[in-house]
């Protein structure tokens, strides 16, 4: 088959740092509005689940979440470093998802070119 | 979801930042700009900002504009063209200190949405190349 769990995975774990990363933005985005709550994606407690029961990962099952940090005078908790240390490490983290996968479709070419 | 969500999300917030940046330094450049007597004195503009559609796509938006006193403050300048029968002029009602703050606000929330552009950039770069390898 070419698709595998591993593939499953990685593309749920794409999927759910990419959504980590436009939440990331819009936090950034909304730095001094007045009220706005930084936003809090979690892919990685479903991905977990969903490999421990044997399942084929599906990429999207992430929760949206709030964060209860203490907010500022204005009623908004978005923390820059906090921010700036998400968007690093998701980046890098995609990366590192990208690699994993361009190392199983090497697998298949070269699978499919011994014949 | 459309395609390249992160950076559109960053263009709203670098919109913002600089719409807030536009009203500062028009505050500013009016902060000595007085009026005829009777006439309302220049308004300090503050922009207002919403969350875009807080939990769906996201981003931020310009809700509208908040204006100061028009009331101003009263200084005595008898040998201003400005000035009423009773030698006062009539400033707007801005305080440089704090137009200052705001400056770096809006400076460094711009700053912040460049830097998460250039983050989201670099992950759909190394995106393009999948299964080229």
């Amino acid at each position: 088959m070419i698709g595998d769990t591993t593939m499953s995975a990685l593309h749920a774990s794409l999927s759910g740092l990419a959504q980590r990363q436009r939440v990331t933005a819009d936090n950034i985005a909304n730095i001094n509005t007045p009220g706005y709550l930084a936003g809090r994606v979690d892919f990685e407690s479903a991905l977990k689940n969903e490999l421990a029961d044997g399942e084929t990962p599906v990429a999207g099952r992430s929760a949206e979440l709030r964060s209860s940090d203490p907010t500022n005078t204005n009623g908004n908790n978005v923390n820059l470093d906090t921010e700036t240390v998400i968007q690093t490490e998701t980046g890098l983290r995609y990366q590192l998802a990208l690699n994993a996968l361009n190392g199983k479709y090497a697998q298949l070419r070269s699978a499919l070119r011994t014949s | 979801m459309a395609l390249f969500d992160s950076i559109s999300i960053s263009g709203t917030g670098l919109y913002a930042h600089r719409k807030w940046l536009d009203a500062v330094s028009d505050n500013i450049a009016n902060i000595n700009t007085t009026n005829a007597p009777g006439e309302d004195a220049f308004r300090a503009r503050m922009v207002d900002v919403q969350a875009f559609n807080y939990g769906g796509e996201g981003g931020v938006r310009v809700a509208g504009a908040k204006f100061g006193s028009a009331e101003g403050r009263m200084v005595y300048e008898p040998d201003n063209a400005d000035a009423d029968a009773d030698g006062y002029v009539r400033y707007p009602d801005i305080d440089l200190g704090d137009q200052m703050t705001q400056l770096m606000m809006a400076q460094r929330g711009y700053q912040a949405n460049i830097s998460s552009i250039k983050a989201a950039t670099e992950a759909y770069q190394s995106a393009l190349q999948l299964g080229k390898g």
